[in-house]
């Protein structure tokens, strides 16, 4: 499936792309032997036949692992590597964060269904899951200058993923955090209602079934009975979503990045569209379908953890 | 000794609700000592659950409850849920209506049955195990150690709720609350169960409070009863003098309302017409007043109190009801019947023998597999459920024909089969002398599909809730193509017919309560004028004292209209009042087929005789008194190839047979034979 879209994504590009626009309007203007004598090593000049093109393509990926470069001739094996780590960074925590909280705001209201914490809680989560992330990020950026400007330090940088001049590994990693924090926080406000409403509403179908009675009337508690009982049956379509959420996430992160100057997943998509950059598009378009296979795998195996009559058949 | 394990009083309990507070308990007092077994009747909406959920501690937070509860010496109310789970499970143990959905689907049986001994004592994992398995023994699991490790969905309804006994068993508790337990199996299961909370309470020497409907359970089980309506006692009495000396006009109602497996005589049942009050704001007044036909203008003036009116000789005896020690024994008043007998419409075919009527319904040889597949991507046939096994009977003009069995034996899927008019491989279904094989294109099958009608288990799920009733009753007319007015006093006079009033034809079904909306899926069934109607289970979901009054319409329509019924139950007693003939299925075939009185008074398959003995009859000394054959083990699976006898893995006489007999049951198939108004399929009968 992944070999399929992938091949069928370079053709859609072919016909929405052409690197020749990159040139159109240079001053002064390059002459069309010019533009194909930097296109043709590329692979990228419309002069050789599609079919041809294709399968130069294709064979230095299957033979070589290599998709190729951009029209300025950048690789795209590097351009990913280097910016798939960026964005893992990013998101994955966030997910982690963003999940987390979201299934215990979920299981904390549920338990509590319209009394004062339950309509609290609903009400935030709706607010914050309107805030748009343009708001939330610059949002948190004024706050965070405000605290640098008021401790007199840089403690939290608002640009960028890591600093160059730091050495040494703890050092690095506390680089890291604080310039991760920033993006993660504005990415958990946005996101955590999702599954903070998901959840309620999945744990309070649940929360009055028969078999959550029977625990009870064994003699355990009630909050006892919901957490062992009726957490564990409503976790099953939450997790199965979550994983889902992955690829999305992964590459919809754009205005975050982009905010934050964060070189990730996100940006090089806008990017590599912007600049023609067929085999980056396609590269990105192949990353997004083995993402999307990793979170159906991922939702599979959260699915046996969690049920184990899945295991037995 | 003389001090009671279990005294509540006073317990009122109420909840809000959309349209104001639900007094659903309105002061219920009583006693319960160790070893004894109270029973408490009365329908849905009475209260019962909620009282026992008051017990437990279960109920919602937003409920206020107010009284007193003393278990053991403790006063259970004003306990917060930590404290009260101590005693949960513990001392005071629960049994659930529903087992399919009582236990927790992703935990294995022997995870839920440990949980319930370590929440309350410190076991070692090793003892824990041991203690749980010999629990499992104790309810009649074949294999407990292997059944540990199961799952819930791969247990039948009998014996998960055998599960949920053994995790009420398990810390030996002193009062078990049974909720309904049995209201969902079926009826050889539920001797099991009961003979099964029998064994718990006298191995643990528990108290047990029995929830039910059901009169026969509680003539059964019970040592004391009380009757609740309108979430208050209306009679308490021991269970003797409750069943023979009835003081109140409802338990008689109540109790009249019970077709009798065991007499024959075709009177009318009767009916307690109306329905419940609502519990909401409740004037000061004999809640019953209005369904009473004895009530007089004191009743409207203030509630009655439960008073005593029994005597020295038999105990005591509480009723709340101004008349009743003007009422006698046998629901008398005056010498008259407190509940008059309705009128028995005469039927136009009364006298008209079986032979010269005309076949409405015929089917032969009708069978049904199932491919049982496995796999996800590719599906390999693994082999065949014989859903029906070449089943052949007849219906004639009004005439009854039921088909009886356990829950799985094929009942549904005939109906099925005759409502799809499918096409039978080596037998034939007529419909007034007309093939379904003959049946082409959609004009000749609607023309066909006039004749035969059918009516649903489920008078909720069985009508859209968007359609008003006019609607729903002119859809038949309408799929045949009546003129619109045509159809218009079609519905006004179908509503009449069965009971309704036509000005409430463009209500929607949500205004009406279980019983009208039966009455209103069966003028659904009449509007084609069909010969023959299907009624699948249609009473079941109904209360007593709603279900005679639909039976009793069904026995007037069919006398005034001819109609020819078929009819598919599992409850024998609603069978034998209303059926003329009847086949009792078993694994897709019929192992006994006849005439009702012939078979219900003189059983000759075993299977049947283990079904009409497994039914709890409404009278303590007879039910009390009589042998009973308890089946063991569940329905076997359809999917297996069987050579014999069906049912010989579940007979009791297959288990005294000589050897050389039992190698007949098992080697050959027994045939149905005898004369034409009672045939049964055993060897050796």
């Amino acid at each position: 499936m992944i070999v399929v879209a992938t091949n069928l994504t370079y053709f859609l590009a072919w016909g929405f792309l052409d690197p020749r626009n990159n040139y159109v309007g240079r001053r002064p203007p390059l002459s069309e032997d010019q533009i194909v004598q930097l296109l043709q090593p590329r692979n990228l000049s419309d002069t050789v036949s599609l079919l041809e093109r294709w399968w130069s393509w294709f064979s230095g990926i299957i033979f070589r692992w290599d998709w190729g470069v951009s029209p300025v001739g950048q690789s795209v094996n590097d351009q990913v590597a280097y910016r798939m780590w960026v964005s893992a960074e990013l998101v994955l925590g966030a997910t982690i964060l963003a999940t987390v909280l979201g299934i215990a705001l979920g299981v904390y209201t549920a338990s509590r269904q319209y009394k004062l914490a339950d309509r609290i809680g609903q009400a935030t989560s709706i607010i914050t899951m309107n805030i748009n992330i343009v708001v939330a990020a610059l949002g948190i950026v004024l706050l965070a200058i405000g605290f640098n400007n008021m401790v007199g330090t840089t403690v939290f940088f608002v640009t960028g993923s890591a600093s160059s001049d730091v050495t040494g590994f703890f050092p690095i990693i506390i680089d890291a955090l604080q310039h991760l924090i920033l993006p993660t926080v504005a990415l958990v406000i946005i996101g955590y209602a999702g599954t903070h409403f998901l959840q309620r509403s999945l744990l309070l179908d649940n929360i009055n079934a028969d078999y959550v009675r029977t625990a009870r009337a064994k003699g355990l508690t009630k909050a006892q009975a919901i957490r062992k009982h009726a957490l564990r049956t409503s976790l099953i379509p939450v997790a199965t979503q979550v994983a889902f959420t992955i690829p999305t996430v992964f590459m919809g992160a754009i205005l975050t990045e982009s905010i934050f100057g964060w070189n990730g997943m996100g940006r090089y998509f806008l990017e590599t569209i912007a600049k023609n950059d067929i085999h980056g598009t396609v590269a990105i378009a192949a990353f997004g379908a083995v993402l999307t296979a990793i979170g159906a795998l991922l939702a599979d195996i959260a699915v046996v953890v969690l049920d184990p009559r899945v295991r037995v058949s | 000794m003389t001090n009671p394990l279990l005294s509540v009083r006073d317990l009122k309990v109420s909840f809000p609700s959309e349209t104001g507070t639900v007094d659903a308990v309105r002061g219920i007092s009583f006693d319960l000592k160790a070893g004894r077994t109270l029973g408490i009747v009365g329908e849905s909406g009475s209260g019962k659950s909620v009282t026992s959920l008051a017990i437990m501690g279960l109920l919602d937070e937003n409920v206020r409850i107010s009284g007193s509860i003393t278990f053991d010496g403790q006063e259970l109310l004003g306990k917060s849920d930590k404290q009260l789970s101590a005693i949960r499970g513990n001392g005071l143990a629960m049994i659930f209506q529903d087992p399919l959905s009582s236990l927790t689907p992703v935990f294995s049986i022997g995870d839920q049955l440990i949980e319930a001994l370590t929440v309350h004592r410190k076991l070692s994992k090793r003892a824990a195990w041991a203690r749980a398995v010999e629990l499992l023994e104790t309810v009649g699991l074949p294999n407990p150690e292997r059944r540990m490790k199961s799952f819930p969905h791969e247990f039948s309804g009998g014996m998960r709720q055998r599960v949920v006994i053994a995790i009420a068993m398990a810390n030996k508790p002193k009062l078990i609350i049974a909720d309904e337990p049995t209201t969902a199996l079926d009826v050889t299961i539920q001797a099991q169960i009961l003979d099964l909370i029998a064994k718990a309470q006298s191995e643990t020497g528990a108290a047990v409070i029995m929830i039910t409907h059901d009169m026969g359970v509680v003539a059964k089980t019970a040592d004391d009863v009380l009757v609740m309506y309108a979430g208050k006692a209306v009679e308490k009495a021991p269970v003797h003098e409750l069943f023979h000396r009835t003081r109140m006009p409802y338990s008689i109602g109540l109790l009249g309302a019970i077709p009798r497996v065991d007499k024959a005589e075709k009177q009318p049942l009767v009916p307690v017409k109306g329905n419940p009050p609502l519990l909401i704001n409740l004037p000061d007044a004999c809640p019953f007043a209005s369904r009473c036909p004895i009530a007089i203008d004191a009743c409207h003036a203030r509630e009655p109190d439960l008073v005593d009116v029994g005597n020295e000789k038999m105990g005591e005896h509480h009723a709340a009801c101004i008349r009743s020690h003007e009422i006698t024994d046998g629901g008398l008043i005056d010498g008259r019947r407190v509940f008059p007998l309705p009128d028995v419409a005469e039927r136009a075919l009364a006298g008209v023998p079986r032979e010269d009527r005309p076949v409405t319904l015929e089917v032969r040889n009708m069978t049904k597999t199932f491919p049982l597949m496995k796999g996800a991507f590719l599906k390999r046939k693994l082999g065949e459920v014989h859903a029906i096994r070449g089943i052949s009977f007849d219906i004639r003009e009004g005439e009854t024909m039921a088909i009886v069995g356990e829950s799985g034996c094929g009942k549904t899927t005939t109906l099925l089969q005759i409502m799809d008019l499918v096409e039978q491989v080596d037998g034939d279904i007529l419909i007034g002398g007309t093939s379904v094989a003959d049946v082409r294109g959609g004009h000749a099958e609607r023309t066909l599909r006039r004749d035969i009608q059918i009516v649903f288990q489920d008078p909720m799920g069985a009508l859209d809730p968007r359609m008003t009733v006019a609607d729903i009753i002119a859809e038949p007319l309408r799929a045949i193509g009546t003129k619109k007015a045509e159809s218009e006093t079609r519905v006004d006079e179908l509503m009449d017919l069965v009971g309704l009033d036509p000005s409430h034809s463009n209500r929607f079904p949500s205004a009406f309560s279980g019983g009208q909306r039966q009455r209103i899926g069966i003028a659904r069934a009449l509007a084609t004028n069909p010969k023959v109607v299907v009624l699948d289970e249609p009473v079941s979901a109904l209360d007593v004292s709603i279900q005679a009054g639909v039976i009793n319409l069904l026995d007037e329509l069919k006398a005034k209209l001819g109609l020819s019924y078929l009819f598919v139950a599992h409850d024998l007693s609603v069978v034998r009042h209303i059926a003329d003939r009847v086949a009792v299925m078993y694994l897709g075939a019929f192992v006994e087929q006849g005439s009702v009185d012939e078979i219900f008074e003189d059983p000759q398959h075993p299977y049947t005789q283990a079904l009409l003995s497994a039914i709890p009859i409404p009278d303590p000394d007879i039910e009390r008194t009589r042998e009973r054959i308890v089946l063991t083990g569940d329905l076997a699976s359809a999917t297996d190839h069987i050579g014999g006898c069906s049912f010989a893995s579940r007979c009791q006489l297959f288990k005294v047979l000589p050897p050389e007999d039992q190698a007949r049951c098992l080697g050959e198939v027994p045939p149905l034979t005898g004369p034409e108004n009672h045939r049964n399929a055993c060897h050796f009968r």
